[in-house]
């Protein structure tokens, strides 16, 4: 044995344990990191631009923040606005900023700030949510004065949108086209990092963010040092990443796999209420829904229930017309509202001439009731169609069905041909009406191709014709009324929103505040001692 | 070891090529069988939902278990052959008629023809099949004669690409100029002498891109495009049922091991041909 | 050689033309278009004519395809129209991990299905034999979304030895780089097996053996090289999917790519960046088509002759 190399082992080893105890050190200071996975539709964003972007992600949400937030029951509450007044004519606003708000490069927020932003939009897609705003008035630091073109009873949700966090004017115009791409700098309680498209974004604490909005129980910093948001789209690889602790949190969790997450003894679900519904629209210009019994019984046939129950195992709840639950616009005449009653439905159908044939199909006058179903190509849709269709068979009614995916479907609904489809939708405001049943939208949005004299009357009312929200909320109930009456689609399904946390790594707050998962519960979220 | 037990050995050694695709080809028989027998073998109607005894594990009434909607693994996975094996070989057989066409034309006649026309065959090569297969369905529209076309033009530019090769090598041999010189025309040339000496290497691939085929349909069912719901096929099963791996196993346990002996016997069944064409080739040499 | 190069990159270029058609031509035969992808509720009616008419989609197709191929010609791709990116930025930023991928995935089946191919056939018909081919066809059999799942299943969860996903370390890259790999693995394989096999049967080896040579330098040092041959050919065959990518395995592994790029640019109808995609994928596979070619040319004396005609 050389003696020379045992010489050299004595320090060897006392470096190693410097190193070790260094590693174990830094690895301590870097414990506050967790891992989000984005939930689908927030996947593909190319940039973090809210002004220019089509999508925004909770990224957006924590880089920049609001002038107004919006809870779990659609309400609005201030957060870089501390208060606001409107004339009773709805033609002019008026917002308080907060004080002390300055961007992540620095620079001060104030009212300069909105003046800059407002204009911004001119020109871009997102151009519609300040159409409205003719001009925007400068009264002193911190108070701005919206002159309107025409009052807009939906300002207040369009500022709450993650399409309006407030990015720092110096940095957007300096960076240009590529602002957002590498740069991206707001006020919000995260900083960026990195982003890599497609893969992930990386976000830091920003240290001396202290106004939290009231929807957050913490004020001020976040309490996660860094925080990264992966976009997996195999929801198996998204479980197997959670299995192994790879990630600490899956925000939106599909219903077929959110049995294999109960098989974890780590996984904790939690549940909000729903955003959006599932429903299907039925085509008013075709043979045989022309008739409004068939329509009708169509829409009875659907036993919502065991959808629930059976495909869902009893998460969300059965829908019963247009809106989610949380919406006020949603609390119409029980009467109207549209449930499984198939006795009725089988009665309409032998009222309208569709007599039950001897091999379980209806036939009127020598044709069969055969329609074409059409649905999107992802798994949830094609589950809930595969089921849909063998309940109208139980009535006598024959459909097809046709997947396809979901740029090619709208061009086939522009077609108008379809008979029935199953859609849904993800949308807290009432104004998901107009977007689907509009008469000037026919083919696609407007699926049903739905053109009724008096329902366009009862939406540009609510639409446009309305001063206060709480008109608007009136006009909007009657013009969901009377769309419930006249059968242009049948409800289905309302999905809870699930996800997944690591209840071993993470501690969350009791209640999720939000109409989704959204930054003001990030907040509140700590790692666990 | 004795001298009996060496001969022995190496006749099995022998004869394991010959055994191992004699008994591939009896399999893919059985298989091809049982998809035709489909509805007369099938206990249960591949439609029928029942959705109260949904996701149960295999049982004396449901021998592979159930599906999410209650309906029978094992009939639609019978089924689910017919698609399967009927949608590869018939895209198959479309992609070899096909492409001996245009590889004979091409490789006979040669020049501008040729060369714009390879370019485009070759543009199908460079593209990703499943890409490829998108694309053709979202054009033509959905359902199984749009999965089949997508399938059959994924595969179109190795037939021609082979045919063409050899058209061209064999085109220079003398027994060609021989037949031009007793006043044979291009079309008799092409079918009698020509296209039976490719037949044999053309037969062996088309063989293994069956298989490829079921992979590619498999595919297509796992991104949600190919024969429509409820219709089954062993791709989107595998599909629907990976996201029920840890709470509804036996979902995906037999469309999957079916879709891999398939291809396995495809392959070995392939390569006894091949063996079995290369035997004679090798006899006519000698 | 360099003139053959020369005369083939040359017959690019009216390829290039006939290619970019066709390209356009397919992607504008798909039903939809790219507007509904960048309205959301609470648009105006009339935006759907001002998206038209802002990125030209309202002028004909002919004026469209010249447009395009002016811009190329003149080194501009163009910019995506719903993810608003230059489209050569989106393709630089994934065509990394796609190489990354498909060159490991191709090394790993030129290397493993060649050492499995000259072991089989130097063992010809014995137990290895049909063991080894029997175990790289298994690796081929089974659809890559479910084989890339399975492999995650046994060695990032069981084993945890690599992590599930995402494309973050060197590491990351081991699993798909296998799953993609074992495709290619059976196929060379096989192909350097038969190859090896019927070299072995020809007069030149026999001589080789008179001459008094070891089996395996004559294995190795002979026959294996006049098998690399055809098993070149096959690699080059497989170049598409370097940079194509495998999309399953993209899609399971969560990894970053061209291949998945292109399957999001179709699904949201985004034409420049599926033309330029496309288009880019055509040029790579005929310079990877080219590459090959030459490597077969000056592995193979014989090809030359051929392509002087």
């Amino acid at each position: 044995m050389n003696l020379g190399k045992g010489k050299l082992y004595g320090p060897l080893f006392a470096l190693s344990f410097i190193c070790a105890g260094g590693l174990l050190s830094t690895a301590a200071l870097a414990d506050t990191e967790a891992t989000f996975v984005l939930p689908s539709s927030q996947a593909g964003a190319t940039s973090l631009d809210p002004i220019r972007s089509s999508l925004v992600t909770l990224a957006d949400g924590l880089i920049y923040d609001r002038l107004v937030d919006q809870d779990a029951n659609q309400t609005f509450h201030p957060h870089l606005a501390t208060r606001w007044e409107t004339t009773a004519d709805g033609m002019s606003w008026t917002f308080h900023l907060r004080e002390g708000v300055t961007f992540h490069d620095g620079e001060p927020f104030n009212a300069q700030t909105i003046a800059w932003w407002i204009p911004k939009f001119a020109g871009t897609e997102n151009a519609f949510l300040v159409s409205a705003i003719d001009k925007v008035e400068v009264v002193d630091d911190h108070t701005v004065h919206f002159v309107m073109k025409h009052p807009d009873t939906n300002l207040l949700y369009n500022l709450s949108s993650g399409f309006m966090g407030v990015p720092s004017p110096k940095a957007y115009d300096a960076e240009g086209t590529d602002y957002g791409v590498k740069v991206a700098v707001g006020t919000g309680p995260y900083k960026l990092e990195s982003i890599a498209i497609g893969s992930e974004a990386v976000l830091v604490r920003n240290p001396d963010y202290t106004w939290g909005g009231p929807l957050s129980a913490n004020k001020g910093p976040a309490k996660i040092d860094k925080l990264t948001l992966r976009e997996i789209a195999d929801s198996s690889t998204a479980f197997l990443e959670f299995k192994t602790g790879g990630v600490d949190l899956v925000i939106d969790v599909p219903s077929d796999i959110l049995a294999q997450y109960k098989t974890l003894d780590n996984a904790t679900i939690k549940s909000q209420s729903g955003f959006g519904i599932y429903y299907m629209p039925i085509n008013t210009t075709v043979e045989p829904f022309t008739d409004l019994k068939v329509r009708k019984a169509t829409a009875l046939a659907i036993n919502q229930k065991e959808i629930v129950d059976r495909l869902f195992g009893g998460k969300g709840r059965a829908a019963h017309n247009f809106l989610i639950a949380s919406l006020p616009e949603s609390k119409v005449d029980p009467t109207l509202n549209i449930s499984y009653d198939p006795a009725q439905a089988k009665a309409l159908l032998d009222e309208a001439g569709w007599k039950m044939g001897s091999d379980g199909i209806r036939v009127k006058n020598g044709k069969a009731l055969s329609v074409t179903l059409v649905t999107q190509s992802d798994t949830e849709f094609k589950r809930l169609t595969e089921v849909i269709q063998a309940q109208l068979k139980a009535v006598g009614i024959n459909a097809k069905i046709s997947v396809f995916d979901s740029s090619s479907i709208r061009a086939e609904y522009k077609k108008g041909t379809q008979q029935l489809a199953v859609r849904s939708y993800g949308w807290n405001n009432a104004d998901i009406l107009d977007w689907f049943f509009s008469a000037e939208r026919l083919g696609y949005p407007n699926v049903s191709m739905w053109k009724d004299a008096k329902a366009e009357a009862l939406r540009t009312k609510a639409l446009t014709g309305s001063k206060t929200q709480e008109e608007r909320a009136a006009n909007f109930l009657a013009y969901h009324e009377y769309v419930l009456s006249q059968y242009p689609f049948a409800p289905i399904y309302e999905p809870e929103q699930s996800m997944v946390f690591d209840k071993e790594r993470l501690v969350l707050p009791a209640k999720i505040d939000g109409p989704q998962f959204t930054a003001q519960t990030v907040l509140d979220i700590s790692i666990k001692e | 070891m004795t001298a009996l037990a060496a001969t022995v050995r190496s006749n099995i050694a022998a004869l394991m090529p010959t055994f191992s695709s004699a008994f591939s080809g009896v399999a893919l028989l059985i298989l091809i069988l049982i998809a035709c027998a489909a509805p007369w073998l099938a206990p249960y109607p591949y439609d029928l939902q029942n959705l109260s005894i949904a996701a149960q594990a295999p049982s004396a009434a449901h021998w592979f278990g159930t599906d999410e909607f209650g309906r029978d693994v094992l009939s639609r996975v019978i089924f689910g052959a017919r698609t399967s094996l009927s949608v590869s070989l018939v895209a198959i057989s479309l992609s070899v008629t096909v492409g001996i066409l245009i590889g004979a034309i091409c490789g006979y006649v040669g020049g501008r023809l040729d060369r714009i026309v390879m370019s485009i065959v070759d543009l199908t090569w460079s593209f990703p099949e499943i890409v490829l297969a998108l694309l053709i369905v979202a054009i033509i529209g959905p359902g199984s004669s749009s999965t089949v076309l997508a399938i059959s033009i994924a595969y179109l530019a190795q037939f021609t690409r082979l045919t063409r090769t050899q058209i061209k090598s064999l085109k220079r041999q003398t027994f060609v100029e021989a037949s031009l010189s007793l006043g044979a025309g291009p079309t008799h040339i092409i079918m009698r002498r020509l296209l039976p000496n490719v037949v044999a290497p053309v037969i062996v691939v088309a063989m293994l891109s069956t298989g490829n085929a079921i992979l590619l349909e498999a595919t297509l069912g796992f991104f949600g495009m190919g024969v429509q719901p409820p219709v089954p096929s062993w791709g989107a099963m595998l599909s629907t049922g990976s996201a029920q791996l840890f709470s509804a196993p036996w979902v995906i346990l037999l469309p999957g091991a079916l879709i891999a002996l398939s291809v396995i016997f495809i392959n070995l069944f392939g390569e006894g041909v091949l063996h079995a064409l290369d035997i004679k080739a090798q006899a006519r040499s000698h | 050689m360099t003139s053959y190069f020369i005369r083939r990159l040359l017959a690019m270029i009216p390829v290039f033309f006939v290619v970019s058609g066709v390209v356009f031509l397919i992607v504008h035969m798909v039903p939809g278009d790219p507007v509904d992808n960048m309205m959301s509720v609470g648009a105006s009616a009339n935006q759907r004519a001002e998206i038209i008419a802002r990125y030209g989609l309202d002028r004909s197709l002919i004026e469209q395809y010249l447009t395009w191929l002016n811009n190329i010609v003149h080194g501009d791709l163009g910019t995506a129209i719903v993810m608003r990116r230059p489209v050569a930025d989106l393709i630089m930023s994934n065509l990394g991990h796609s190489l990354a991928l498909g060159g490991w995935a191709l090394m790993f089946s030129a290397v493993a299905g060649l050492l499995a191919g000259t072991i089989a056939a130097s063992f010809q018909d014995r137990w290895i034999d049909h063991g080894l081919m029997g175990v790289s066809l298994l690796g081929s059999t089974v659809p890559t979304f479910w084989l890339g799942l399975l492999m995650i299943m046994l060695f990032a969860v069981e084993l945890g030895w690599v992590p599930v996903s995402g494309a973050r370390s060197w590491t990351s890259l081991i699993l798909p780089v296998i799953t993609v790999g074992l495709g290619g693995m059976a196929l060379v394989a096989r192909v350097t097996r038969i190859s090896m096999v019927e070299i072995a049967r020809e007069d030149f080896v026999m001589l080789l053996h008179a001459k008094g040579l070891s089996r395996w330098t004559i294995q190795l040092r002979h026959i294996l090289r006049h098998a690399l041959i055809p098993v070149v050919t096959i690699l080059s065959l497989r170049i598409g999917l370097i940079v194509g990518g495998s999309v399953t395995v993209e899609y399971v592994f969560a990894r970053p790519g061209l291949g998945s790029l292109l399957i999001r640019a179709l699904a949201q109808r985004d034409y420049p960046l599926i033309q330029g995609c496309l288009l880019f994928l055509a040029i790579a596979v005929m310079l990877g088509t080219l590459l090959g070619d030459l490597l077969q040319a000056a592995m193979d004396p014989r090809q030359r002759e051929d392509s002087a005609q």
